[in-house]
């Protein structure tokens, strides 16, 4: 009797020491019910996601109390998660409006935070511009109007003017808009040595020959290694002979035009007139001129870039 | 040591001695040094700009908990101690209101400069682990984020001299915010177009601490140096707005009635 009697105040402490912890228990799983049909039933955002706050960045940048930098970081990791969340998989221009728009907006936000944040400059230009399946490249507008901008704000930075000549020669074929952006960046520190030889070769694509000279005699005077100065020497060249050849072409098309024929040669265009003598060859080769108007140096390949003309040519940007 | 001196700064070696037992003090540590170790991981998110993330993140941890520790402590040394009736048996002996104050913030600010060399060698330890360097910038933006605590503390010890301690930790804290907004301030007042509102924005701008002029994490983080004469300068802002307050702590509290 004694014996049955303890058992059940045994099983009564039990009972009253475990009674919290079932409880806990019980609760937790009401929440995780309650809060898994709240879910189910909660709208959910047509622009889901990573985006900006609510407030512009106008409001948000003195209401950082002093920590702009990082909000503007916070922006910035958001918009490399869109990047990264699109995957290495090429969808239509529609399918990827929203993470092309997300990344603008995250990106402008972000330098408005700050608008000395190169890494957000440079990032948009490499990350922003996205081909599709359907035939278009989006994204490109504005990644070239936050490079704009980052160009006015980072005026020290090569990288930014660097990556905004890319994306106007590769995506928008705006060859001397492009060598300009080039030759701003050449002309900064920490910038390589091709990039002033890839503006003298947009800007000659471009058309802006006197630009292109003044640039590469510019850094031809700077240079203090002879490799470079060799380099740049030979780059001087280089446009001498381009402008010979575009002298001898518009000779050939004057004399065309009169007499209703390609001239056969550079002499017969020195003989009727429209050259005044064969120019010199500066490599030490010499000119030709072909049956079809085009010439050409024996010595060395003409200056042109192969942009978008020549592999993304059908790409419309949007 | 001069008899002037020498009661501050036996009343500031207590004061380090107390709030080094502090457990307020230790959690608002610990706190900011996991914030900056974890800005390691914050930065794995990132492509690139691996540095400016782990600055950006260690700075504001440094700058949020001194703030914290500077007011909240600030508050307890004084009015915290008025609170409690424990300033008595201290100010019973022959302690001048002066002296006490002084010695209060001597120790609050030496316990504040540890603080901040601490958080300061973590983060550098963290840029280290990450192959990173602390640039001179960085190290000028966090000695100004060590003025601004110091400044902070001052109010702090203005505010606790003659009002409660929530009350002095509520001013202290919208001091802090408004004074990062002082910049937008003068921008309303060179756009208004009432004189009234020119002259009235111009008086609190000119009253009330700018502390963003003590603020540049936004330079160390772009890598851009910090112009040239702009540190000294702020430091002196700094150290004599803080004495200012200072004076003003002392002027409130020998004439206040602590009955």
């Amino acid at each position: 009797m004694a014996s049955v009697s303890l058992h059940r105040v045994n099983a009564s402490a039990l009972a009253r020491s475990s009674a919290p912890f079932a409880a806990v228990v019980v609760l937790a799983v009401c929440c995780a019910l309650a809060r898994a049909r709240a879910e189910r039933l909660s709208p959910t955002l047509a622009e889901g996601g990573f985006d900006i706050p609510a407030f512009p960045a106008e409001v948000v940048r003195p209401f950082s109390f002093g920590l702009r930098s990082m909000v503007s970081d916070l922006m910035f990791l958001q918009a490399i998660q869109v990047h990264g969340g699109r995957g290495s998989k090429m969808v239509t221009a529609q399918q990827g409006a929203r993470e092309d728009r997300a990344m603008n907006r995250l990106l402008t936000y972000s330098t408005d935070l700050d608008p000395a944040f190169a890494g957000a400059y440079r990032f948009a230009g490499n990350a922003m511009p996205r081909q599709t399946t359907d035939g278009k490249v989006t994204n490109v507008l504005q990644a070239e109007a936050l490079l704009s901008k980052g160009m006015r704000e980072r005026p020290d930075d090569w990288h930014i003017p660097f990556t905004l000549g890319f994306l106007e020669s590769y995506y928008l074929s705006r060859f001397e808009e492009a060598g300009r952006s080039f030759a701003t960046a050449a002309r900064l520190p920490g910038a390589p040595r091709y990039v002033g030889l890839l503006a003298t070769r947009t800007l000659t694509e471009g058309g802006d020959l006197a630009f292109a000279t003044q640039l590469a005699a510019a850094m031809a005077d700077q240079a203090t290694e002879e490799s470079s100065q060799r380099e740049w020497t030979e780059r001087l060249q280089d446009l001498q002979m381009e402008r010979d050849l575009r002298e001898i072409e518009a000779a050939g098309a004057r004399y065309a035009a009169r007499t209703g024929q390609h001239a056969p040669s550079i002499a017969a265009l020195v003989r009727a007139g429209e050259l005044p003598g064969v120019p010199r060859e500066p490599h030490g080769g010499f000119y030709l001129l072909g049956p079809d108007g085009q010439a050409k140096s024996t010595a060395k390949e003409r200056l042109r870039i192969r942009g978008r003309n020549g592999t993304v040519a059908a790409l419309e940007v949007q | 040591m001069s008899g002037f001196l020498r009661m501050p700064w036996l009343i500031a070696g207590n004061t380090v001695r107390e709030l080094v037992r502090s457990k307020l003090l230790h959690n608002l540590l610990i706190f900011a040094v996991l914030l900056i170790a974890s800005s390691m991981f914050v930065a794995q998110l990132t492509i690139g700009q691996w540095d400016r993330v782990i600055l950006d993140l260690g700075l504001a941890a440094i700058e949020l908990s001194g703030v914290l520790v500077a007011v909240l402590i600030g508050v307890s040394l004084v009015a915290g101690e008025v609170e409690r009736r424990t300033v008595f048996p201290t100010l019973a002996r022959p302690v001048t209101r002066g002296a006490f104050l002084l010695g209060r913030y001597l120790g609050l600010c030496a316990m504040l400069a540890v603080s901040v060399v601490l958080m300061l060698g973590v983060l550098a330890g963290v840029l280290r682990l990450a192959g990173y360097g602390l640039s001179s910038a960085a190290t000028v933006a966090a000695l100004l984020i060590l003025l601004e605590l110091a400044l902070m503390a001052a109010a702090a010890l203005l505010f606790g001299s003659f009002t409660t301690p929530i009350l002095a930790s509520a001013f202290s804290l919208s001091l802090f915010l408004i004074g990062h907004l002082l910049t937008d301030l003068k921008a309303f007042q060179q756009r208004s177009h009432s004189e009234l509102a020119k002259a009235m924005t111009g008086v609190v701008y000119r009253v009330l601490p700018d502390l963003e002029l003590l603020n540049v994490k936004s330079l160390a983080s772009n890598e851009l140096p910090v112009p040239h004469g702009l540190a000294p300068s702020a430091a002196v802002y700094g150290v004599a707005y803080a004495a200012a307050l200072l004076v003003i702590a002392v002027s409130i509290f020998s004439r206040r009635d602590l009955k």
